[in-house]
Formats: structure tokens, C-alpha cells, sequence
């Protein structure tokens, strides 16, 4: 393993991205980063910049006007990247699945390794599913460019 | 003449976890022209509550919006309960008040952070948060969950308050409100945090009026109207007077919510003092009657109001929801243009926004 | 039920919308329903403190055009946007039109709020 991949690991960075969720994932997020649960003892930073990012991290369902967002915003990511979908809305649409404007989970539109469960995800599970996330992006090489 | 520059602000912007797409015409670094593009988070829940049952419909709507979820479900419970109408055991109307003023607190104390956040006094926002999470650890042993509470049910509630609950309730809003005040203290004294929010985003008393604004952004411009002031639930037994300040810039709005965050604890402590013994629940028969009423409940952010018309069916006819920063939006038209380029996060922030709420 | 409500016809809402206005009320919002045929419209303002409320309310045709309101007070223009692209109602001189993608995107069905493309409008589930 070489200088780069050890270091992806213990400092992941993360890009948060809000679909068309109802905030409920989103502030739980947050509360991860304050004093209680104090994410960053991980080595996670949240970064408001894709290319900075190794792991996305996505909340509520996609919608017809984030849909092209979040593609975008996939292809800015840097590989090797880990997409983690946080809460039932971002897993598989959830309460909103007979919305005309909902398009459903996460997994419609790109590619998803780690789901979250829980309306709202509490934050020790999606502290729980980050690290998860570690594991699997410890396995994957920055072999593509 | 300076050349004009059209930027746009969001809908990804560090300082807003939602999205909302701003373009902001400056002229060098003032503002002159802001047109709101909205529509990021929209998913069609109005039509959603009419196709599906109205008993469904609780859990949906409070899924508008996961900050002020529990008035969410109070007022669609509510407005449900007035096409019959239902009388409701007076428990229940002192249980919910107590859960509405839970949420506005832990409402209040979130925005005040990302305040901090807004102008950068990182660690003010931290310690903000810290706070917070003593008030979700109650609504979390009160209602069984942090963020969305499900507890309303058309006709009562689901869950009770037990005295020992009762006993740990008025223990942690007493350190909560200890903690504020050390807390609030620099916010209403620092000179940075004075620097950055007097004077700017000024909305007069009646810019306020004919754009429609609610809630803190109204009362903070010196307008006495709060919708607890129509006396639902227990508001009408309890000692409520709504907060008001006259100067209407972002340090009002600001005073406004912290001086609302020692009241909503205060109205708690009262409402825990007073809770009526009784059944926590009555049952309800048949379906909605084919009436049309409204619900005006006070969401932390402002005035929420319900329509509903039922039709007789298990589904209503319509529900229609309006939140408070629906109403809020019309005022950064006002407030934006003149002000500087770095002035734009803090006075959006100083609106609250709450985006999945606007665009359902 | 609701109180003091008015009965108006569309040409009338300006004028009486305005001495609410000036008597110092507060525009909060505007409901549409689709009534088959035709839909129903109902602006609601609030007075004293928030306490009292006024319904302004009238009915049209689904092809007739409505006057704005947003020429009297920027507070309506989102809703009547949304009304427009919504229901499908036809608001004349908007004071800041969207052009039906205040809240819909290009891809979205179009005037999903009336009963008849509810049904099939809806997606999965049931």
C-alpha cells in the first residue's frame, strides 16, 4: 500500500450533498461534526469543493432537477470514490416514492456502495456507515486516473 | 458607471446546507438586482396527501421539512381534526405545546450557530450545537426519536410524559437555559458579532407588512403578530406574550430568536407545571366530512398555515401548505439590494431559510 | 368552517384586496382548487395581530384569464407562479413570471395539481 492510499484512509474528505431531502439527514450530518460525536477525530473533513472529495455523501431522494446535479457533481469526484447514500429517502425514495417529482433512491442515478437506513439516520449510524465506507475504499486502487 | 456582474449564489454555497440558486447583480461589490430561483427541492407533496390516506398523511408532511417536522405534523393533524371537528383531551393540547416549544428551542439554538458559521466564529457555532443536543436527548426520551417525532396521531398522541420524564425535563431546560445564557452574552456583546449583523439587511415595519413576512423576520421589524396568538392548543391558558424588536436589521432578527429560545423554555417549564391529567387520545370515527377549514400554527421560522377540504373519502379533496419562508423569500428582494458582497450569507441566514419546507 | 369568508368576483379582487391592504393587513397566502370545470381561487389575508382572517374568494373558468395581484404587493408573486404552473391558471402581468419553472423542472409533468393528470402522473407504489 503505498503513501497515497494510507493517507486516503485515515483522512477521508466528504462532500455533502442535499438531493431534495427534508433537512432531517442533513442536520444529523452536521451534528456529527460537533462536540458530541466529533466526526473528525476520523480524520473526516467536509469539504465544499468535489474535487477535493474521496467519499459523497448524499441525502434525501433525487428529484428531477437534482438528478443533473448530482451527476455532475459524481463526475467531479476524483477516483478511487465512495458514494454513500444516508437515510431511507437517498436508499430507496422512501415516504416520497409516490411523489411526481421524486425519481426515487440515490442508486437511480449513480452508482451507490453504502446505504444508511433510518428516517432521520442517527449519527452514530452514519458515523457506522462511513467507516464501512473506509473499509471498502481501502480495498479499491486509484488504479483509474 | 461601474460594469455589472451577474453572479450566482448557490444552489451549492457553503453556507446554506440546502439548496437555493440566488443571481445576484452586483455593481463592483454592491448589489443592485436579486432574483431567487428556487424548485432544487422540489418533490409534489401536496399531491401525494391528496392520493393518499389522510391518516398517511401525518408521516408525509412532517417530512416537509425535518427542522420544524413536529408543528408540521401538529398542523396537519389539526386542520384534519377540524373538519369534524374533534375535541381533544386537554393533556393532549398541553403535551403538544410542549412539544412544539422543544422543537422551536432546538430550532432556535441550530440557527443561531449556523450563524456563527455565517461569519465565521466557528467555534460559537460548535458550542451552540453542543447545547442543542441536550434537547434532542429530551425529545429523543420524550417522543422516542431525535429528528422526525411521529408522535401525533388525528385525535391525541401517541406517547405519554411519565413524572420521572417530567422530573429530567425541567432539570435539562434549566441547564439548557444556563448554558444559553453564558452564551447569548457574547452574542449580544461581541463587537464582531455586532459589526456583521447591525445595520445590514434593513426591512422596515412596513416593507415587512406588504411583502407578507412571518415570524421573526416580521416581529423583528417591529410587528406584534405571533399565530400562537390565536390561542390553539394551550397557548391561551399560558403566560405568552410575542417578542418584538423595532430596529429590523440581522442583529434584530438575531435578538428576536435568542430572546424566543429563553421564552420557548419558559413556556415549557409552565406547560410541564400545569399538564392536566387524562386520556392522551380520543378516538375518531369515519372518515374527514366534506368540510374546508385552515390551521395557523407559529413553526419556529414563522406563521405555518394548512388548508385542507375533505370530501368524505379516506383521501382529502386538498391540502394546501404554506411555510413560513415561502412567505420570507419576497423580503431578500428588498434587503439584498445595496448591501455588499460579503454581506449576502449572513443576511440570507438572518430570513432562516428552509428550503425543503418552501418547495414541499 | 371558516370566517368572514367573501365571496368576489375576479375583476373585483384588486380593489378589495387593496383596502385590506391599507386597513393593515398581512397578505399570508392564496389557495387553487380544481373544481372540474372550473377553479376556485381564495386569498387569505390576516389582520389584527395575526388573530382575524380574511378569505377573498372567486371562480373561473379554466381558460378565462385572472388579474395579479403582485402588481399591488410583491408578497403574492410566488404563490401566483405557483398557482400558474400548478393549476394551470392563467395570471396576467405577473410582476415576476417564472414561466412555469418557479417549482417544475423541464422533465416534470406539467400542471400536476389538477385531478385529471394526477393518476397518471404519479409514480410507483400505489
Amino acid at each position: 500500500m503505498g503513501l497515497i492510499e494510507k493517507s486516503r484512509i485515515k483522512s477521508p474528505w466528504i462532500l455533502h450533498f442535499d438531493n431534495s431531502s427534508c433537512n432531517g439527514c442533513d442536520i444529523e450530518i452536521l451534528a456529527c461534526l460537533t462536540p458530541l460525536y466529533d466526526v473528525e477525530r476520523f480524520g473526516m473533513v467536509n469539504m465544499g469543493n468535489p474535487k477535493h472529495a474521496d467519499v459523497l455523501l448524499i441525502t434525501g431522494p433525487v428529484n428531477r432537477r437534482t438528478a443533473r446535479v448530482l451527476k455532475n457533481l459524481y463526475a467531479q469526484v476524483p477516483d478511487p470514490k465512495i458514494v454513500i447514500a444516508v437515510g431511507t429517502c437517498a436508499s430507496s425514495g422512501g415516504v416520497f416514492h409516490n411523489c411526481y417529482n421524486v425519481l426515487g433512491g440515490v442508486d437511480k442515478v449513480i452508482p451507490v456502495d453504502v446505504y444508511i437506513p433510518g428516517c432521520a439516520a442517527r449519527p452514530e449510524a452514519i458515523i457506522d456507515g462511513v467507516v464501512l465506507a473506509l473499509q471498502k475504499l481501502a480495498s479499491l486502487r486509484g488504479d483509474k486516473k | 458607471m461601474a460594469a455589472r456582474t451577474t453572479v450566482p449564489f448557490g444552489p451549492q454555497h457553503p453556507v446554506l446546507p440546502e439548496p437555493i440558486q440566488l443571481k445576484i447583480t452586483y455593481e463592483d461589490e454592491k448589489v443592485v438586482e436579486v432574483v431567487p430561483a428556487i424548485g432544487y427541492g422540489h418533490r409534489g407533496i401536496e399531491k401525494a396527501c391528496e392520493l393518499n390516506e389522510y391518516t398517511k398523511n401525518i408521516y408525509l408532511c412532517e417530512r416537509i421539512c425535518g427542522i420544524c417536522s413536529y408543528i408540521h405534523s401538529v398542523s396537519v393533524v389539526e386542520v384534519t381534526e377540524k373538519l369534524w371537528p374533534v375535541e381533544l383531551p386537554p393533556r393532549v393540547k398541553y403535551l403538544r405545546t410542549i412539544w412544539a416549544e422543544m422543537s422551536r428551542t432546538h430550532s432556535h439554538l441550530l440557527w443561531l450557530g449556523l450563524l456563527a458559521d455565517a461569519f465565521g466564529f466557528e467555534s460559537m457555532f460548535l458550542q451552540f450545537w453542543r447545547i442543542r443536543e441536550r434537547v434532542l436527548d429530551l425529545l429523543e426520551m420524550t417522543t422516542g426519536q431525535r429528528v422526525i417525532q411521529s408522535v401525533n396521531v388525528v385525535g391525541g398522541v401517541r406517547r405519554d410524559i411519565s413524572p420521572e420524564q417530567k422530573k429530567t425535563c425541567i432539570e435539562t431546560l434549566n441547564t439548557v437555559r444556563k448554558e444559553s445564557e453564558a452564551l447569548i452574552k457574547v452574542l449580544t456583546k461581541d463587537y464582531t458579532v455586532k459589526s456583521r449583523t447591525i445595520g445590514k439587511g434593513v426591512l422596515t415595519k412596513e416593507q415587512a407588512l406588504q411583502l407578507g413576512c412571518a415570524g421573526p423576520t416580521l416581529r423583528g421589524s417591529g410587528v406584534r403578530e405571533d399565530a400562537r396568538l390565536t390561542k390553539y392548543d394551550a397557548y391561551g391558558e399560558l403566560n405568552y406574550e410575542p417578542v418584538v424588536e423595532e430596529a429590523g436589521d440581522s442583529y434584530a432578527r438575531a435578538l428576536v430568536r435568542a430572546r424566543e429560545l429563553f421564552q420557548a423554555i419558559d413556556l415549557q417549564l409552565e406547560a410541564l407545571a400545569k399538564l392536566p391529567e387524562g386520556e392522551i387520545a380520543v378516538r375518531v370515527r369515519g372518515n374527514p366530512p366534506a368540510n374546508e377549514d385552515v390551521m395557523r400554527t407559529e413553526a419556529p421560522r414563522g406563521e405555518l398555515f394548512y388548508y385542507a377540504k375533505g370530501n368524505g373519502t379516506r383521501n382529502l379533496e386538498r391540502l394546501k401548505v404554506r411555510t413560513p419562508t415561502f412567505a420570507n423569500i419576497p423580503s431578500l428582494l428588498v434587503m439584498l439590494p445595496g448591501c455588499e458582497l460579503a454581506d449576502v450569507p449572513v443576511i440570507v441566514l438572518s430570513i432562516d431559510p428552509c428550503i425543503s419546507c418552501t418547495e414541499r | 368552517m371558516m370566517e368572514n369568508l367573501k365571496a368576489i368576483t375576479k375583476d373585483e379582487l384588486l380593489n378589495e384586496g387593496e383596502k385590506l391592504l391599507t386597513g393593515g393587513a398581512k397578505f399570508i397566502t392564496a389557495v387553487c382548487r380544481d373544481l372540474g370545470e372550473q377553479l376556485e381561487v381564495t386569498y387569505f389575508f390576516s389582520l389584527k395581530g395575526g388573530t382575524e382572517m380574511y378569505p377573498l374568494r372567486y371562480t373561473v373558468n379554466k381558460e378565462e384569464e385572472v388579474p395579479s395581484f403582485s402588481q399591488i404587493t410583491l408578497a403574492t408573486v410566488l404563490i401566483e407562479n405557483e398557482m400558474k404552473e400548478m393549476f394551470g391558471l392563467k395570471v396576467k402581468d405577473l410582476a415576476l413570471d417564472f414561466g412555469g419553472h418557479l417549482l417544475l423542472a423541464q422533465d416534470s409533468p406539467v400542471t400536476p395539481l389538477l385531478k385529471t393528470t394526477g393518476k397518471t402522473a404519479s409514480k410507483g407504489g400505489d
